[in-house]
């Protein structure tokens, strides 16, 4: 172990990896030190072992119905967090449904900010007409409210979870091509900038491999920022039956399914809720750390 | 015939809607193998005119030949082989996020040049650098240690002429030193061309055969090296900025 951390700290790496990995060590030393980034970080983490353990700790089936067990309280005996209206123990339908979660939050996550990346360090690059189009576009979808525009996207291409996927992304990407346009529009009169055109790069080497990495964790951070609007969105898509489609698991769907029974049974409505805000929670919390690490203005401090 | 030349160069900027000439008809000569300074206060356009050269600035009216040759637009793989400059800051001229391996391979790939390992590991060693350096990031070195990498990246394409910008004005007065001794001996071993800007005549006397004074974008006198040692400028200008920095010169 110690030899494995000096490895990490040694001022004078002798391979690419070791430089690579021992910034990304330095960079986790710095996260460790705020704890409310840790507890989000636990929180993610929790998410991911839950999800990708899920058939196997889940107590009960998600989805076969015991209508004797209907609308159990929390705390009863086999159904620590109660039953739904289809006697269907919510634990285990939050324990699978953390899948579709994360699922979602995964395929939002490769999409719409790498899409956004592209779009914004191109525009921001190129400026002149290329930046007129392609940010005009941006407002575009800018000016309509996401979730509107999802409902939208979503009754056009039918309900389901793919196309719930689908619409997300289409409607979260303009905020990281304004993110990322804007950080390109600070490096790119940069002297690094000038001296590698200097050399000769073309305008893709450059975006790629100079201008990107310089936007990157801006980006990153407004991802996790943004997480906890994406589970909101999945989860209002399926509350409003236009997302995942029922008897599956999902959290929103759940929500909607309780509602029903808000005043007499409120735990159906209540325990979903409750997930969305941990995990929302953590995704802001992480967010938050991530940015105190990750913000180019902060490093080499 | 002289190897850089250029011709009533003027380059006019639209700041704010309105045009601002930087630099109006100027024109130089710069020989093979000469170093050739150019000074002047802020604002006197000498910058300008590196950039001029190098493509990053717009020329409004006169020629610039190198090799006799006017300069193709865009500036073209030829011309990155053949001039490279070293910048003024060298805070803000390594990639923040590249290790000084990345940095110094990237002109070898964009060129398709072979051999990244020894040619790295030898322009590290042309410029004073120990091997250990090759895979730290730029935060982890001293402005002066960033300068030799900088400079080590202008050399990686072994090009005839190098643009000085400025290339100590960021460092602490005892890293200038050694800095300029270090480009005196590249040029000496490369047979290098050095067009250098500064606003230190201490700097400039100690690296230019000869040099022209600009003020407000437009050049005020041209002397050689001797004539500033004897203190014979012609013009009052010239000899005020050389009061300015007369004390150091003869320190030095």
């Amino acid at each position: 172990m110690t030899t494995l951390t000096a490895w990490l700290r040694d001022p004078s790496p002798t391979s690419r990896r070791q430089a690579r990995l021992g910034q990304a060590y330095l960079a986790w030393l710095r996260l460790k030190r705020n704890r409310l980034a840790m507890i989000g970080l636990a929180i993610v983490a929790l998410l991911i072992i839950v999800a990708a353990l899920a058939p196997w700790i889940a107590p009960h089936d998600p989805i076969t119905q015991a209508l004797r067990e209907r609308l159990q309280p929390p705390l009863t005996p086999g159904h620590i967090l109660g039953t739904d209206d289809f006697g269907r123990d919510i634990l285990s339908r939050l324990i699978v449904g953390s899948r579709i979660t994360l699922f979602i939050i995964a395929l939002v996550a490769v999409t719409a900010p790498v899409f956004g990346l592209i779009i914004g360090t191109v525009a921001g690059y190129f400026g002149g007409w290329t930046d007129e189009i392609l940010m005009r576009i941006t407002d575009i979808f800018l000016a309509f409210p996401k979730l509107i525009l999802a409902l939208a996207l979503v009754a056009v291409l039918g309900p389901g979870m793919e196309n719930a996927v689908l619409a997300i992304a289409i409607t979260s990407w303009p905020p990281y091509a304004r993110v990322a346009r804007a950080e390109t529009l600070t490096v790119r009169n940069s002297d690094y900038i000038a001296a590698v055109r200097l050399q000769g790069a073309g305008a893709a080497r450059i975006i790629w491999g100079h201008i990107m990495p310089m936007c990157i964790p801006s980006v990153i951070i407004r991802v996790t920022l943004d997480m906890a609007g994406v589970i909101l969105i999945a989860a209002g898509l399926g509350f409003l039956g236009l997302g995942v489609q029922p008897p599956m698991p999902e959290w929103g769907a759940m929500i909607s399914a309780g509602r029903k029974y808000l005043f007499e049974q409120w735990w159906v409505a209540t325990m979903p809720g409750m997930a969305i805000f941990i995990v929302s929670l953590g995704f802001n919390l992480l967010g938050d750390g991530l940015r105190d690490v990750l913000d180019p203005r902060n490093s080499g401090k | 015939m002289a190897l850089i030349e250029i011709d009533t160069l003027s380059v006019t900027f639209t700041a704010k809607g309105r045009p601002v000439r930087a630099v109006k008809g100027v024109s130089l000569n710069v020989a093979q193998g000469e170093s050739y300074g150019l000074v002047g206060e802020s604002g006197s356009g000498k910058s300008t005119i590196l950039r001029a050269i190098c493509g990053l600035a717009p020329v409004s009216g006169g020629t610039i030949r190198i090799g006799g040759q006017p300069l193709p637009h865009p500036r073209g793989p030829a011309f990155s082989r053949q001039v490279q400059m070293v910048f003024q800051d060298p805070y803000a001229s390594l990639h923040p996020r590249h290790t000084i391996d990345r940095t110094l391979s990237e002109p070898l790939a964009i060129h398709g040049i072979g051999n990244t390992d020894q040619r790295v590991t030898q322009a590290l060693n042309d410029v004073g650098l120990p091997p250990n350096f090759r895979f730290r990031f730029p935060h982890q070195l001293s402005g002066g240690q960033r300068q030799r990498v900088a400079i080590a990246r202008a050399l990686m394409l072994e090009p005839s002429i190098l643009l000085l910008d400025e290339p100590t004005s960021a460092l602490d007065a005892s890293v200038q030193a050694e800095t300029l001794n270090l480009l005196n001996r590249l040029r000496a071993e490369r047979g290098l061309t050095f067009l250098m800007v500064s606003h230190d005549l201490a700097v400039i006397d100690h690296m230019c055969d000869r040099i022209l004074v600009m003020q407000h974008g437009q050049a005020v006198e041209e002397l050689p090296r001797e004539a500033l040692a004897r203190a014979e400028m012609k013009t009052d200008y010239a000899r005020s900025l050389f009061a300015a920095s007369a004390d150091r010169m003869l320190g030095a």
